[in-house]
């Protein structure tokens, strides 16, 4: 029993990871960045949703009002900067880096290094837990499941159906006939980057509800969110929910049968595994090339 | 040149190992010794990152790894085990460099590793040795390692001397391995491989041991620097060793530095951990890493060569700035000591030498050339082409067909669903010229990649001089006698027309030294007719010149067989009757070409033998004429009406 509940702990936990990966695995596949920065903005909203929640004392679930249009605007400007200076693929993973040190540093100065974590007095969600027969399922980490699901058919349907999300694809696979067909790429990809800093203003309100966070959590995100995007294949984001949910439950699980800190071990062996024999994701996508 | 620069070396490291004896004398506080061994640490540490990422373009975030394994290897050891400290330097650059060629071993034989696969891997190393070291109590437990400090000889003052002179030790090492290593063929071959590394593997550079022997070194060389600096900090925790600071700081010293200079990263090392001292000292903490972020991202998009490569041509201005700038402090002593005026020395001569200027030729041909040794004798006597094409008498291409070279057997290849090749038998013999035709997407490219070994077939074998090679890589192939050139021209864009042209001799079946090969390039390019641009940039020259460069650096490696690839693709009709002489003056050198073609005439004019390949299949296969009247070539190229 208490293995099942680990993995199912597991796969809730997940829920976070993809959160936190489907913003990196977009701007990776459909524009050819990888933005390191992705995770300071995560952490940015944290401690946002952190003062905004303890200041005001309003539940802390609103201050997304308040995060996601200004992760929206930093994500996008950034993106902007990388289309004006036609940065390539790795140069943007160098540049994003240097912002994501210069944030880690900046939220360090105002906030100090020490744990912060949203009292209980403003965070209703802390202690609930759902039970499902002897299963409990802990608030805060079934909310970024259920708000990674959520996300997942929302970005897919809108890359499937809208204007917007077939020629964000098109330009993917092809930017020059994309470009021939009148597709703008550069409006284009500012709003992609743009909504993918709405996803790391939910990851991060997420992570301020579940647990406490430092200047360097941000850093030790790195490893495993990049596992997940690799795992459920660059671009792909119902990918990353699977994967997500796998890298969750084999944490949950070694966590149990083995040590917590075993976990990144077997996490990053199965990545390495994956990337000698799987180097497309576990689910490949499509016939292409 | 070299020796100078080897004394001037061997002088400053003389000098740097007298200071701990000098010190007293001289009234040096201790302070700089302490200040001195962190710099040198840091030199040691850019330095070795440099070696495999700067050389190589393969960018770790691993470093921290092999650092770490140093750290422990020497804690555990010494501070555990009570092993004289002293022994546990190699033993951590051996246990560092095991590590290291452990990862290069996985990722340089994944067949889907690029640039960000390799930084994303390396960097999951550190989180997996961290995870390891923390569940193990046999390493440490959690609670971390204290070492004690190992008896010296007397003649040192104290544990800062020795602290000090280990350091420099290492990073003396690091330097003049990264100097040795960019002047030697090694180097050439971790170039070659960051300019174009597919293309490096077919010229017969073995890529996959040059890149092994890369991440070995530097993995050592890292693991000493962190067993020396576990011993200067006396206690190591997990957190404080396996995090990404030092992969930060290298990156950022070698970017600043300049990453195709032996000296760049020890250049940006001096200069960050100046500032970092001088800022932490001045009560700035809190914006140093703010300012690090800073520069590395203004560098990436305004200055990615590094200060090396700006220092060349403007060297005297900046020595100039610094020295006046230390003087007026010196002299006025209105403000800071020594080191903070060496700080705003550091700075406003990197400031000099960034100053944006409209740059000339020269400067930016520095620029792109970077660290590597310009041609010193230039014995080229008149710098025309001596054989121009047109007066070259022209025979028929007819020689006498010989004993088989290359023999495919039943050659197929799937990717994925698709069958790019299937079932194809082909043999070229000594003295043939094999037009290869065929519509696009019917195979001829794919066949060029299994004959030069860049794809393994599917199924089928593929015999030169009657022995398999299947299965081997390209560079073993390029021995054998198979060269080829790409459609698209891929030259080593950092290095000159003729070093593109050494290199495939250097590395060539017979190896040559660079300037032994820099003197028979000349025979190549003049068989191409491009004497004249032997010293310019593959950038500078137009699209028919890069694929005659193209030419001239496969013949290089002494083929038997060459295989053109489309190389007169995108060429107007001018330049492809030169690039069809060019063929023809191949042939006649007795080489072997299978000559990829759709230029028809050209075909018909050259070949002594057509094979015509749809969809995957050998469709026809006889005299040029013939071939080119079969009712089943004819529909294949103008389709089914055509023919009825």
């Amino acid at each position: 029993m208490i293995i099942l509940q680990a993995a199912f702990s597991g796969i809730l936990v997940g829920g976070l990871y993809a959160l936190m990966a489907i913003g990196l695995s977009l701007t990776w596949g459909m524009l050819k960045v990888i933005n390191l920065a992705h995770f300071g903005m995560i952490l940015l909203s944290a401690y946002l949703t952190y003062a905004i929640a303890t200041g005001l004392g309003i539940d802390p679930l609103l201050t997304i009002v308040a995060t996601a249009p200004v992760m929206f605007v930093l994500a996008a400007a950034l993106q902007w900067a990388f289309q004006r200076f036609r940065v390539s693929e790795f140069n943007s993973l160098l540049i994003s880096f240097g912002v994501l040190i210069m944030l880690v540093q900046t939220i360090s100065n105002v906030w100090t290094a020490d744990f912060r974590r949203l009292g209980s007095d403003v965070n209703p969600y802390s202690s609930g837990a759902l039970s499902i027969g002897p299963l409990a399922f802990p608030m805060p980490t079934l909310l970024a499941f259920v708000t990674a699901l959520a996300l997942v058919i929302a970005l897919e349907l809108a890359l499937e159906r809208t204007f917007a999300g077939r020629a964000v694809r098109a330009f993917s696979e092809d930017p020059p006939i994309a470009a021939a067909f009148g597709i703008d790429h550069r409006r284009i990809g500012i709003l992609l980057a743009g909504v993918a800093g709405v996803t790391a203003a939910l990851a991060g309100m997420l992570f301020a509800i579940g647990g406490s966070m430092t200047p360097s959590t941000a850093l030790e995100w790195v490893g495993l969110v990049f596992a997940v995007v690799i795992l459920g294949g660059i671009g792909n984001v119902a990918g990353t929910l699977l994967a997500g949910a796998l890298v969750g439950i084999v944490t949950g699980l070694v966590t149990v049968l083995w040590s917590p800190s075993a976990a990144p071990l077997v996490v990053f062996s199965i990545v390495v595994l994956a990337l000698l024999f799987r180097p497309r994701g576990l689910i490949p996508r499509g016939g292409t090339t | 040149m070299a020796r100078r620069t080897l004394l001037a070396l061997a002088v400053a490291f003389a000098v740097l190992a007298a200071v701990p004896w000098i010190r007293e004398p001289l009234g040096v506080p201790v302070f700089y010794l302490a200040f001195g061994a962190l710099v040198f640490f840091w030199v040691a540490q850019a330095t070795s990152w440099n070696l495999l990422s700067g050389y190589t373009g393969y960018f770790s975030f691993g470093q921290g790894a092999f650092f770490g394994v140093g750290v422990y290897t020497s804690a555990v050891l010494s501070g555990r085990g009570g092993m004289d400290y002293f022994l546990t330097i190699p033993l951590a650059g051996i246990v560092a460099a095991l590590l290291g060629l452990a990862v290069g071993g996985v990722a340089f034989r994944l067949r889907s590793l690029r640039g960000e696969i390799f930084a994303l891997l390396t960097l999951a190393v550190p989180f997996i040795l961290a995870s390891f070291a923390r569940i193990n109590t046999a390493i440490d437990g959690g609670q971390g390692i204290v070492l004690r400090i190992p008896e010296f000889p007397e003649f040192l003052g104290g544990f800062q001397d020795l602290a000090y002179l280990l350091s420099l030790g290492v990073a003396g090492l690091a330097v003049g391995i990264a100097y040795v290593a960019q002047h030697s063929r090694f180097g050439w071959a971790l170039f070659a491989i960051r300019d174009a590394e597919n293309v490096a593997e077919g010229l017969g550079v073995p890529t996959f041991g040059y890149k092994m022997l890369a991440i070995g070194l530097s993995a050592a060389l890292a693991g000493m620097a962190g067993s020396v600096f576990a011993l200067q900090i006396g206690f190591v925790t997990v957190e404080g060793t396996f995090n990404l600071t030092v992969p930060l700081f290298v990156i950022v010293m070698s970017v600043l530095g300049g990453r195709m200079h032996w000296l760049g990263p020890a250049l940006g090392a001096l200069i960050i951990v100046t500032l970092q001292d001088r800022l932490a000292a001045q009560g700035f903490e809190g914006y140093s890493l703010i300012i690090l972020g800073a520069i590395l991202v203004s560098l990436v998009l305004l200055a990615p060569e590094g200060l090396m490569a700006r220092l060349r041509p403007r060297l005297l201005p900046v020595v100039a700035a610094a020295g006046a700038v230390y003087l007026a402090l010196a002299v006025t002593g209105v403000w800071g000591a020594p080191l903070d005026w060496f700080a705003v020395a550091l700075v406003a001569a990197a400031v000099v030498a960034f100053w944006p200027r409209r740059r000339t030729v020269a400067a930016a041909r520095a620029a792109a050339l970077g660290g590597i040794a310009p041609v010193e004798e230039v014995e080229d006597e008149d710098l025309t082409d001596t054989a121009a094409p047109e007066a070259l008498p022209t025979p028929p291409a007819e020689r006498a067909i010989g004993r088989p070279i290359i023999e495919a057997h039943d050659l197929t290849r799937h990717f994925g669903g698709i069958r790019a090749l299937d079932g194809i038998s082909l043999t070229i013999h000594e003295g043939e010229v094999v037009g290869l035709v065929g519509p696009n997407g019917s195979g001829k490219t794919t066949l060029v990649n299994l004959l030069s070994g860049a794809l393994r077939p599917t199924s089928g074998d593929i015999r030169i001089d009657g022995r398999s090679v299947l299965g081997l890589p390209a560079h073993r192939l390029a021995h054998a006698g198979a060269a080829r050139t790409y459609q698209i021209p891929r030259p080593f864009g950092s290095m000159t027309v003729r070093d593109n042209v050494a290199i495939a001799i250097m590395f060539g079946r017979e190896a040559a030294s660079l300037a032994t090969a820099r003197r028979e390039a000349r025979q190549h390019l003049e068989l191409v007719g491009l004497v004249r641009h032997a010293d310019a940039l593959p950038g500078e020259i137009n699209l028919h010149e890069r694929q005659l460069l193209e030419i001239a650096r496969a013949i290089a490696t002494r083929p038997r067989v060459l295989l053109l690839d489309e190389a007169l693709a995108g060429l107007n009709p001018a330049e492809i009757d030169n690039a069809a002489g060019v063929v023809r003056r191949v042939h006649e050198s007795g080489i072997a070409i299978v000559l990829v073609e759709h230029v028809l005439r050209i075909v018909n004019q050259l070949a002594t033998r057509v094979v015509v390949l749809d969809q995957g299949r050998l469709l026809a296969e006889g005299e040029p004429a013939d071939v080119m009247r079969n009712a089943d070539v004819v529909r294949a190229y103008l389709g089914r009406r055509a023919h009825a």
